[in-house]
């Protein structure tokens, strides 16, 4: 079982133009006292198309983390709009939090991100080369996609093979493992969303 | 009857009601992990429930185990339910506290958790999926087995401890009960056996392979049950003649010559209603004597499940069809009324019962009482104090004790024990008064970010909340008989350091705690005299390290300090460390002693040292024969405390010397002491001022203790003598001890002065004897091989505070072998008041020694044990007259010989220390009314 369990993920600043960092505000819980940090990481998907799109917005070290419940927010600058494919600028994306423990990811929270330009105009008539500063970027806070994998927590040598518990949305009409580089359009969504607070 | 069906669809292989019977837990396959649920019982009772979606019919689920879970039990107490699953895991867990419902993160699921239910313990030590797990009674143990062919006992008290394995089985075990009234533990498992085995040693009481011999198909599981009398244990899966059954086991004997016989296919489960029954009065009709029975439901592959009353040849009803799978488990309400049966097929079903059914079920009281003919008081009084707590209490005074008691019982178990209104408890907070939400407003500012050596960030979490998983203090009843351990740390203070040059016991000194705990552990690996060597070898090597490393030295100071919590005070230990010549190996080894001499004297050094105390610390040196004058052979006898020395001139060698010390004592009045060759007795002040003229001992002398201010000598001759040197009078004058020197090779192997100048004797055949001033004689405090000692048991009326452990000479002597009950494993047969009355006679015995050897602390110790005990097993008479012995008369007269003290202990005092053990028996309180009243008549007087 997890050491780590992850409770509560709340998106802020949101929804805020395209450049402005991401902050996550990310409760967790712990069982019992780690003996090593957490990492965790923003994960950008540039395009649905291809993994070497994909930008790792930040990484940060999380501890000491004893027993109990904690708190903190990871903020990251937003990604490099060089790294972005023009065609994939507009539109529907996906960023991943990560947490990965002596090496070893044991969740992935997967949220939608729909980039879209405020002025009607633009969204008319979007110019071929993506005007960034125009762009407002919208998290879809509502509905996280969590994986978690089972890990081994002990440090040991030995490795953990099976899955743990892939995605719990049971009743998801997207398989988890569609999620990390292949955003869906927004309208095979379902609708009933989660407000996680 | 109604069937409920949860709607995940999958197997459920495991359902248990919760003792308040207001909820259950099913545990299953879930969708890619076992899942563990618990369901609201009142959709299940009442139609008009089920329909109002107001009521929640789910209350928490958890995804926690990775594969299918086997079982799931909740404690007696309801406070925990522990679950066992494929993933070799046991997990406990807790009503957890945060308030209000919430869902798993990430989970589209609208199924809020109504209850939060966290684990938390994960109890790993199985290497195989865990079929079965089960709470003993009153939850002091969980056990679990598994397909790795073992069982676990886990302490359930100090979770995640283990108390053992439980070995034998050669193939999965699948299937375990406790015996209720806690002797006994029975496992069924694949290799054709069912175990039985002892709790008292862990060890197997009877393996029974007839039954089961033929047993061929296996089943998921093999769910075996004991009757709530006591008498039965119930087999799953058995064969007789071809047929599959449920082997009736007897507990007389471990017979089987019944069982119940019908069903097609293997017997998964068997379990016992929690009550007995007595047939049903018709209307009417004359109460019949009846004989209580009891029932069982048996549930199978064959999808059917039977219900049997033990009065009944046939079974009570016979449900077919009831699944489309193999039942897996079944779950009876409190009540004996109600019962939840669960299969493969992934639905729960439950079943109602009425009287006329099942016939009217024994009180708690009438089911005790079977318990007390059965088995005696002490196991059946144990059982029955949720019935106990219901008696109408009818003093305040009793009442108020029992609120105490309740609320210091509530304070151990932390917080979420309460109520089910306080049992959403309050959230740990650490945030200062500040509410979440100013918290989260400033999080990202707030919050610590540095940057580590290789330049990364790091975040500091902000703890809001710490886990409340604490099980409290409640220590275990089993183990407080470790506390005893420390004073074996004792034994070795009896050790000779006399080999070294003054300069290293300078230094020796410097660093005792040091070396007197290396010299301990040499002395567990090897406890012969010939390792003298070693033990030096090993003090010269602290020693010359800790000379280069001072700082070390403060680690392995503080490391001592540490390891010498619990034990007796310093200036207790003095006594023995003042005597190096009593080491029980000198005296078993020494060259025949001439006739006249029956024991061993001290040979006579150059020079030695001693250490009498650490704090302050005071050293005695002495050299012999220092210098001549006049011809004449001076000996030198140094004492060093606390920097200040003294030395006074001796005019013959020294053969032995002592000193006493305390560093407590305001009116402290120390001595030292020493012997002579020419067998003159020397008695200095702490400040080395003679005090008595030089005693001329009758034989040499061969051993000597100060304590306080008493000084003890034993010749060779056999003579014992033991001086009050403030009061300069003696009080044990010449007393021979040849009347417990008995047989020819027994010989003294170790012998103290306590506090209070009681000359106590330890001799080789493992009796010790001390010599009663004001009775003047000999009397045995202690033996080795005293059987009471051995089979006594009254582990569960030991105090469970540690401060109650007490230290004292009866301890020091009897330290090594009290380990009382240890032997009544092996008399798991005698019968029960044969035990009882062995414990009785044991406590009884402590007291009186505690008495003769005037240890006050000790005395009280021994005494409120024994006043628990008196109160377990219900011995009025006893308790009465000990009261009485401690009330006195309450009306003053003048032919009263009652002394108000006892070892400087006030009785009445001491009462009022065991009133509140009375109150822990209700049956008592009457008892207990009449003397709180006496007590409050005399304090108000």
């Amino acid at each position: 079982m997890a050491k780590v369990q992850v409770l509560n993920v709340a998106v802020l600043d949101n929804p805020s133009p395209f450049g402005n960092p991401f902050q996550f505000e990310i409760t967790f819980e712990c069982m019992e006292d780690l003996p090593e940090d957490l990492e965790w990481k923003i994960i950008y998907v540039g395009s649905a198309e291809s993994e070497e799109y994909d930008q790792v917005l930040d990484s940060v070290l999380v501890g000491p983390v004893p027993a109990g419940r904690h708190m903190f927010v990871f903020q990251a600058d937003a990604p490099n709009t060089g790294l972005i494919p023009e065609s994939d600028a507009v539109g529907v994306t996906v960023v991943l939090i990560t947490c990965t423990y002596r090496g070893q990811e044991f969740i992935r929270i997967g949220y939608y991100v729909n980039n879209e330009y405020t002025e009607p105009e633009l969204r008319e008539n979007p110019p071929i080369k993506p005007d960034y500063t125009q762009l407002q970027r919208n998290i879809l806070a509502s509905n996280p996609r969590v994986t978690r994998f089972h890990i081994n927590w002990e440090g040991s040598a030995e490795r953990m093979e099976d899955c743990e518990n892939v995605d719990p949305t049971s009743n998801s009409k997207v398989p988890p493992s569609c999620l990390p580089g292949k955003a869906p359009p927004l309208g095979i969504l379902p609708d009933n969303s989660m407000d996680c607070l | 009857m109604k069937v409920y069906g949860p709607p995940w669809g999958k197997p459920i292989f495991s359902v248990d009601i919760h003792p308040d019977g207001t909820k259950f837990a099913t545990g299953g396959q879930g969708e890619d992990s076992g899942k563990v649920m618990i369901w609201n019982m009142a959709p299940v009772l009442r139609e008009d429930d089920e329909k109002n979606e107001n009521i929640p019919k789910m209350l928490c689920q958890m995804d926690n185990h990775l594969a299918c879970v086997n079982c799931v039990r909740w404690s007696n107490n309801g406070l925990y339910l522990a679950s066992g699953g494929d993933d070799k895991l046991v997990m406990v867990w807790k009503r957890a506290a945060f308030i209000g419902p919430s869902t798993v993160f990430g989970s589209s699921s609208k199924l809020a958790n109504v209850e939060q239910w966290r684990c938390v313990t994960i109890l790993r030590n199985h290497t195989g999926d865990v079929m079965d797990v089960a709470w003993s009674p009153h939850d002091v143990w969980l056990a679990s087995c598994s397909v790795d062919n073992t069982i676990v006992i886990w302490n359930a008290r100090k979770f995640p401890e283990m108390v053992t394995w439980l070995r034998g089985h050669t193939g999965l075990v699948k299937g375990l009960t406790w015996d209720p009234v806690g002797k006994y533990i029975a496992s069924q498992a694949d290799d054709h056996s069912l175990r039985v085995w002892r709790t008292v040693d862990w060890q197997m009481e009877a393996n029974i392979t007839k039954p089961f011999s033929e047993c061929g198909g296996t089943t998921h599981v093999l769910r075996l049950s004991w009757s709530p009398d006591g008498q039965y244990l119930v087999s799953a899966h058995a064969m007789n003649n071809s047929g599959p059954t449920a082997q009736i086991v007897e507990r007389d004997g471990w017979k089987t010559n019944m069982d119940f016989v019908g069903h097609r296919k293997a017997v998964t489960v068997v379990k016992f209603n929690p009550k007995i029954f007595k047939k049903k009065q018709k209307n009417g009709s004359a109460p019949k004597p009846g004989c209580p029975y009891c029932c069982c439901a048996v549930g199978s592959k064959d999808r059917s499940l039977s219900v049997w009353l033990t009065s009944l040849k046939r079974p009570l009803v016979v449900i077919h069809d009831l699944f489309d799978k193999s039942i897996m488990d079944i779950s009876w309400t409190l009540t004996g009324l109600g019962m939840l049966v669960c299969s493969m097929d992934g639905t729960v079903a439950y079943l109602d019962f009425s009287l006329d059914e099942l016939g009217d079920p024994l009180n708690e009281e009438e089911k005790n009482s079977i318990h007390q003919n059965i088995y005696g008081k002490s196991l059946a009084i144990t059982s029955t104090e949720a019935q106990l707590s219901t008696t109408i209490i009818e003093n305040p005074e009793m009442l108020k004790y029992q609120q105490e008691r309740q609320n210091s019982a509530q304070a151990n178990l932390g917080p979420g024990s309460a109520g089910p209104e306080s049992s959403a408890p309050k959230l740990n907070s650490v945030m200062n008064g500040e509410s979440l939400e100013d918290i989260r407003k400033n999080l990202l500012k707030k919050q610590v970010e540095t940057r580590t050596a290789d330049g990364r960030r790091r975040i500091t979490p902000l703890c809001i909340a710490q886990l409340d998983t604490g099980y409290g203090n409640t220590s275990l009843l089993l183990t407080s008989a470790s506390k005893i351990e420390p004073m074996k740390a004792l034994d070795s203070r009896f050790t000779e350091r006399s080999k070294a040059t003054p300069g290293v016991t300078a230094a020796i000194s410097s660093i005792a705690g040091l070396t007197i705990s290396a010299l301990k552990d040499i002395k567990t690996k090897d406890d012969t005299s010939s390792d003298s060597e070693d033990k030096m070898a090993s003090i010269n090597k602290n020693l010359s390290f800790s000379k280069r490393k001072p700082e070390t030295l403060m680690d392995g100071g503080e490391v001592v300090e540490k390891r010498k919590k619990g034990r007796p005070r310093k200036d207790k230990m003095a006594a023995p460390i003042a005597q190096p010549f009593t080491q029980p190996s000198r005296v078993a080894a020494p060259p025949a002693p001439p006739a006249a001499l029956k024991l061993p004297t001290p040979s006579i050094k150059k020079a030695f040292s001693l250490q009498v105390s650490m704090e302050p610390a005071v050293f005695l040196e002495v050299e012999n024969e220092v210098s001549l004058v006049a011809g004449s052979k001076l000996s030198q006898l140094r004492c060093s405390r606390d920097g200040r020395d003294w030395n006074t001139l001796l005019p013959s060698s020294v053969v032995t010397a002592a000193g006493s010390s305390s560093s407590l004592c305001l009116h402290r009045f120390d001595v030292v002491a020493v012997a002579c060759q020419d067998r003159m007795l020397s008695v200095f002040s702490s400040c080395g001022r003679r005090l008595l003229p030089a005693i001329q001992l009758p034989t040499p002398v061969s051993a000597l203790h100060c304590t306080a201010h008493f000084v003890m000598a034993l010749t060779a001759g056999a003579t014992l003598s033991v001086w009050d040197v403030q009061k300069q009078k003696a009080l044990v004058k010449n007393e021979s001890l040849l009347t417990i020197l008995s047989g020819a090779d027994t010989t003294v192997s170790q012998s103290l002065l306590t506090q209070q100048g009681v000359p106590v004797i330890g001799l080789s055949n493992g009796k010790s004897y001390c010599f009663s001033s004001s009775l003047e004689t000999w009397t045995l405090i202690a033996d080795k091989g005293d059987s009471l000692v051995q089979c006594a048991d009254f582990r569960s009326c030991l105090p469970t505070q540690d401060a109650l452990v007490s230290p004292g000479p009866l301890a020091v002597m009897q330290g090594r072998n009290l380990n009382a009950g240890r032997l009544a494993s092996r008399l798991s047969s005698t019968p029960h008041h044969l035990q009882q009355s062995m414990t009785m006679a044991f406590l009884e015995n402590q007291l009186a020694s505690a008495l003769t050897l005037q240890s006050a602390q000790e005395y009280r110790y021994w005494l409120l044990i024994y006043a628990r005990f008196l109160v377990n097993e219900g011995s009025e008479y006893r308790l009465r007259e000990l009261c009485k012995e401690l009330l006195g008369p309450v009306h003053k007269s003048a032919a009263t010989a009652w002394e108000p003290t006892t070892l400087g202990l006030r009785k009445r005092e001491l009462l009022r220390e065991v009133l509140p053990v009375i109150v822990e028996n209700l049956r008592f309180q009457r008892l207990f009314t009449e003397y709180q009243d006496q007590l409050e008549l005399l304090r108000n007087k």
